[in-house]
């Protein structure tokens, strides 16, 4: 970054004195002030501020062991010993709803950066060469795509590939790096629809047509011009895409087909309850719903924030599930 | 003219989404001819199991050898469990469409009024307390409503039938009541997705210069009111096609929750079963009602706005 401030002469003291008014998006610093001065970004940067910190921070928190079968504590309802409570199997409910959080995020944002840079590359990609042969193959492609429903899919494909670890080269890739692939992928073509349309309209622009005349290649100009400018109408939409995959995470591990036990989920910890929808131990059901629809509903606060923030012109969309 | 294009290229879709389905259920990495014959089978009796069935020809032929098959007899039977698939789809399909259905409807009967009265009532207090209700429907994860209703209307309450589905012969009554808790925990989302849409159609409909001249001539707020809603609904139909689609995946989820016959527990069971065939039929199955479902709601827009006919 350029020193502004430190410099001399008259050119760079008036560009200091601009840099110092607010810009409309100076970072992500910047991006997160304005965010935290509308109330529902606040509640967001809140919750997902904490569930963040809570994931990071799991191996350093002094929390019983998430995987320790205590039998001789099974199903103890909340209170001093256990915060939450224990589950079937003894386990501390608190100390597996704070490991679930490293999974359940951990997939949510890698989706979605799957999907934003397929997103991203395909639309801008497609939106520059509009009226060619790259732009009906690629935009054929996102139609077949969109055409597949997303949760069937993820379930049918984790069905027919198992639950298994995968060996990619000297790694040994757990499940969770099947399903983020897939949602990832999955969530590709929304995106890229989105990403396309604004790519066209900026492509169409008199600087891109100035900068080809400087002699700009493709390449440069779609990395340095479009895709800065189609940036922000896209990453309105990353919160909430976000949210949507701790759902389907959850999902998939709740029918078995997402992180597999003993790993902790709160997908799996539902599943667990399951058996106990009709007994009085209320506590084992209630905590990891309750953390997925706070996650949920934080990132969803977030999403709209950033629409505020970011694109208030547009309105709402529909389900993207 | 451009309803039949919409078919072709409607087909064409499902044709390539056939073709990836059918190549990922032969990329697995077990043949089916191991499951079904077990770890003790020789390599020649898995020779003859996969000659016999044609699954030792190329991924192009045994795709042709397929789709020929299709009109004659279906999607064949199932190598594990010598079913046939039609008969499968045929029992579980009914089910869960009519889960849909109601899912459907009862998401419409919750989203359109509810996204109409917020957008009426535009940052009045009706207005941030339905878009509040919305935010958090659509946050909800639904097996979890699922739960959380199984033990509040049907254990603690005893209303209706905790799990499973009452049949049709005990009347219209008991069936239905059978099937509301399942159809709520899907349609708590849509209502939430959906009347957040309806309000922002409705909205920018109200801020049209026809409708505040209609207001300046004097004309009836019901028939002010017939106009909006008339011109809100192109964008909202065919978002609540795409969600009628969309049902189809959660009700996997959900019925297996209610225990209830549908497509989820013969798809579970095929994966379970590592049933290949099974698997590929079920997920084509519900992602040509995807396609037909948003082709039906193109339509329906189509016929709605005049516009678009023209265009």
């Amino acid at each position: 970054m350029l020193d502004v401030v430190r410099s001399t002469d008259a050119a760079s003291a008036a560009e200091a004195s601009r840099a110092r008014r607010p810009r409309p998006l100076s970072g992500l610093a910047g991006l997160v002030r304005r965010l935290a001065g509308t109330r529902i970004g606040l509640v967001g940067l809140v919750i997902v501020g904490l569930l963040s910190l809570a994931a990071l921070s799991a191996p350093w928190l002094p929390l019983h062991d998430p995987l320790d079968l205590m039998m001789e504590h099974r199903l103890e309802p909340p209170g001093a010993s256990f915060l939450l409570g224990t589950d079937e199997m003894g386990r501390d409910i608190f100390a597996r709803l704070v490991w679930g959080a490293r999974g359940s995020l951990m997939i949510g944002v890698l989706t979605v950066a799957i999907g934003l840079s397929g997103g991203l590359f395909v639309g801008t990609l497609s939106g520059y060469y509009s009226g060619t042969l790259v732009e009906s193959v690629l935009l054929g492609l996102m139609d077949i795509f969109a055409a597949i429903p997303l949760l069937v899919w993820a379930i049918a494909i984790v069905g027919i590939f198992g639950t298994g670890p995968v060996q990619l080269g000297p790694l040994l890739l757990p499940n969770e790096a099947k399903i983020i692939l897939l949602v990832g992928l999955l969530f590709i073509p929304g995106l890229a629809r989105v990403a396309h349309g604004l790519a066209l309209a900026e492509a169409k622009a008199d600087y891109v047509a100035a900068r080809r005349l400087q002699g700009a290649g493709a390449w440069s100009i779609m990395t340095s011009d479009i895709l800065p400018n189609i940036l922000s109408p896209i990453f309105v939409q990353v919160s909430v895409l976000i949210g949507i995959g701790i759902i389907i995470e959850a999902s998939l591990s709740f029918i078995g087909l997402g992180v597999q036990p003993p790993t902790p989920s709160w997908g799996g910890m539902l599943a667990d309850a399951r058996s106990l929808a009709f007994s009085d131990e209320w506590w084992v059901a209630t905590w990891p719903g309750l953390a997925i629809f706070l996650a949920v509903i934080g990132f969803n606060l977030l999403g709209d924030a950033l629409r505020t923030v970011l694109d208030p012109r547009r309105r709402d969309g529909g389900p993207a599930l | 003219m451009w309803f039949a294009g919409r078919i072709v290229s409607s087909l064409a879709v499902l044709a390539a989404v056939s073709v990836v389905l059918f190549a990922l259920t032969r990329l697995t990495p077990l043949s089916p001819a191991r499951i079904v014959l077990g770890a003790d089978a020789t390599a020649e009796q898995i020779q003859a199991f996969e000659h016999d069935r044609g699954l030792d020809r190329s991924l192009p032929a045994q795709y042709s050898a397929w789709v020929a098959q299709l009109p004659r007899s279906g999607f064949g039977q199932s190598y594990i469990t010598g079913r046939s698939i039609d008969l499968e789809l045929l029992e579980s399909l009914p089910v869960t469409v009519e889960l849909v259905a109601v899912t459907f409807l009862l998401t419409l009967a919750g989203a359109v009024p509810l996204g109409l009265i917020a957008a009426l009532t535009e940052d009045r207090w009706p207005d941030h307390l339905i878009r509040m209700l919305s935010l958090m429907a659509v946050s909800v994860p639904g097996f979890w409503l699922a739960l959380i209703l199984i033990r509040v209307f049907a254990v603690k309450l005893g209303w209706v039938p905790p799990i499973g589905i009452t049949p049709l012969a005990e009347g219209w009554y008991a069936h239905f009541t059978s099937l509301v808790l399942p159809a709520l925990s899907i349609a708590l989302y849509y209502i939430g997705a959906l009347s957040r849409l309806m309000r922002a159609a409705v909205i920018e409909v109200l801020g049209q210069d026809y409708v505040r001249t209609a207001r300046s001539l004097g004309l009836s707020r019901g028939l002010v009111a017939r106009y909006v809603v008339k011109n809100a609904l192109p964008p909202f139909v065919s978002v609540a096609g795409m969600s009628f689609g969309y049902m189809f995946g959660w009700a996997i989820i959900i019925e297996l929750v209610f225990n209830l016959p549908g497509l989820s527990r013969a798809l579970l069971t095929a994966i379970t079963q590592r049933d290949y065939p099974m698997i590929q039929a079920t997920v084509l199955v519900v992602t040509a009602m995807f396609i037909v479902s948003n082709l039906v709601a193109d339509l329906i827009q189509r016929l709605l706005n005049p516009r678009l006919r023209h265009a």
